[in-house]
């Protein structure tokens, strides 16, 4: 059914066929991606890539955009698909900027616990991004300073800038989590589905990899 | 005193909190020679006490070491945060640097820029199984597809998308695609009304 759409310019049928992708459908893409974003732009440190999701995602707006060029330039429909096209962009790109951010700030320290882990969190292009930042800034410092002066001990290696995993967040439970851990003394808490917190986000980023919580 | 040139440079970079200052080589110079010359001093006075085993010594050592680490420390953030303000102009000017700011930078840094541009390029074109996206575009969350923009300079000629070329003239106004006229406002050409 996605050939026909486009030329009739019907924007009932264009929904649908937004949402009856099979076997996930474009509005879960878009839910599942607005989600990743808001937890990656609340969250210290660096979540785990949303590949699949977002090529999904692209492959649905290059095809929409698609169909709005068949669209006369007049008909109003057009106009509201193009502003929704204009919004999930601003969320992928805003979503990537915000890891691309993160992989700036933190790279030696994030490629660093990427080696170490089995599941990895960066995409392959986002590996391949963050070593090359990684080679021509050190490239950079060498040239400038580094070649000049006496290494006596590696003290660049000491103080790698990392994302404070003790910031606290605010999350929301999308389930009944009992007996939580929050703060440092050990305090427990039931989180009930709907309720909103604030903790650490190091004590909440386990919730958050499963999907029991989001931040807000 | 040890660590004043480094110090001078952080200063430096403090009070152009806004802008990009030119690239301080003689003082970056002054501050690796001081490191060099503190490296020197240590080294002969370590093999004295090496050889005489004279402890009174180690306090200056420890002192000296100390300074030259800071040294080292301020001319890396020095140039760490000078990068950073260079990576920002990536994104706000697109690839190519104003002349009048790539004055103030120096070769290596020109370097490293178009290496970082060359990296996000290669990024950004492979986003979504080389579907590709810019992500410099879309920095604002979209509040309505269509702006009024008032052009600054005598730009000449821009296509539309769609085809359309319009004229901007210095002055004129403009009602706009707001993807499409993004770019010109944030090199400053075109100036967003309202």
């Amino acid at each position: 059914m996605e050939e026909e759409v486009p030329i009739s310019g019907n924007s009932e049928e264009f929904e649908l066929d937004e949402e009856e992708e099979e076997p996930i459908t474009a509005k879960k893409v878009l839910d599942t991606l607005r989600q990743a974003w808001l937890n990656e732009k609340f969250a210290p440190d660096l979540l785990l890539h949303q590949t699949d999701m977002l090529d999904l995602m692209l492959a649905q707006v290059s095809y929409m955009e698609e169909n709005l060029r068949h669209l006369e330039s007049n008909d109003f429909r057009g106009i509201i698909h193009r502003m929704e096209l204009e919004r999930i962009k601003y969320i992928i790109c805003c979503y990537l900027r915000c890891r691309l951010a993160k992989i700036e700030e933190f790279t030696d320290f994030i490629l660093a616990e990427e080696a170490k882990r089995e599941e990895k969190l960066l995409s392959e292009e986002e590996f391949t991004y963050a070593t090359t930042f990684s080679n021509i800034t050190k490239k950079h410092f060498e040239q400038i300073v580094l070649k000049y002066v006496p290494t006596l001990r590696d003290d660049c290696a000491q103080n790698l800038p990392r994302p404070n995993e003790m910031s606290h967040v605010f999350l929301t439970a999308n389930k009944d989590v009992p007996s939580v851990i929050v703060g440092s003394n050990d305090e427990e808490v039931d989180l009930q589905i709907g309720s909103r917190h604030i903790m650490p986000y190091k004590l909440a980023a386990d919730l958050l990899k499963n999907g029991d919580v989001q931040l807000l | 005193m040890f660590g004043e040139q480094a110090f001078e440079l952080i200063k430096e970079l403090e009070r152009n909190s806004e802008n990009l200052p030119p690239f301080n080589d003689e003082i970056v110079r002054g501050v690796l020679d001081e490191i060099n010359a503190i490296f020197e001093e240590n080294r002969k006075d370590a093999n004295t006490v090496n050889e005489t085993g004279d402890r009174s010594l180690i306090p200056l050592l420890m002192y000296r070491d100390a300074s030259l680490y800071r040294n080292k420390r301020c001319v890396l953030a020095y140039l760490y945060n000078r990068l950073k303000r260079i990576k920002e102009m990536r994104w706000q000017f697109g690839v190519a640097i104003p002349n009048e700011i790539k004055s103030n930078l120096c070769e290596p840094e020109i370097q490293w820029f178009n290496a970082y541009t060359q990296n996000l390029g290669t990024y950004m074109r492979s986003i979504g199984d080389d579907i590709g996206l810019n992500l410099t575009d879309n920095v604002g969350p979209p509040k309505s597809l269509y702006v009024e923009v008032r052009c600054v300079t005598d730009y000449g000629k821009y296509e539309l998308e769609n085809g359309d070329v319009i004229l901007l003239r210095e002055n004129s106004q403009h009602y706009l695609p707001r993807v499409e006229c993004e770019p010109l406002i944030r090199q400053g050409i075109l100036e967003h009304l309202g």
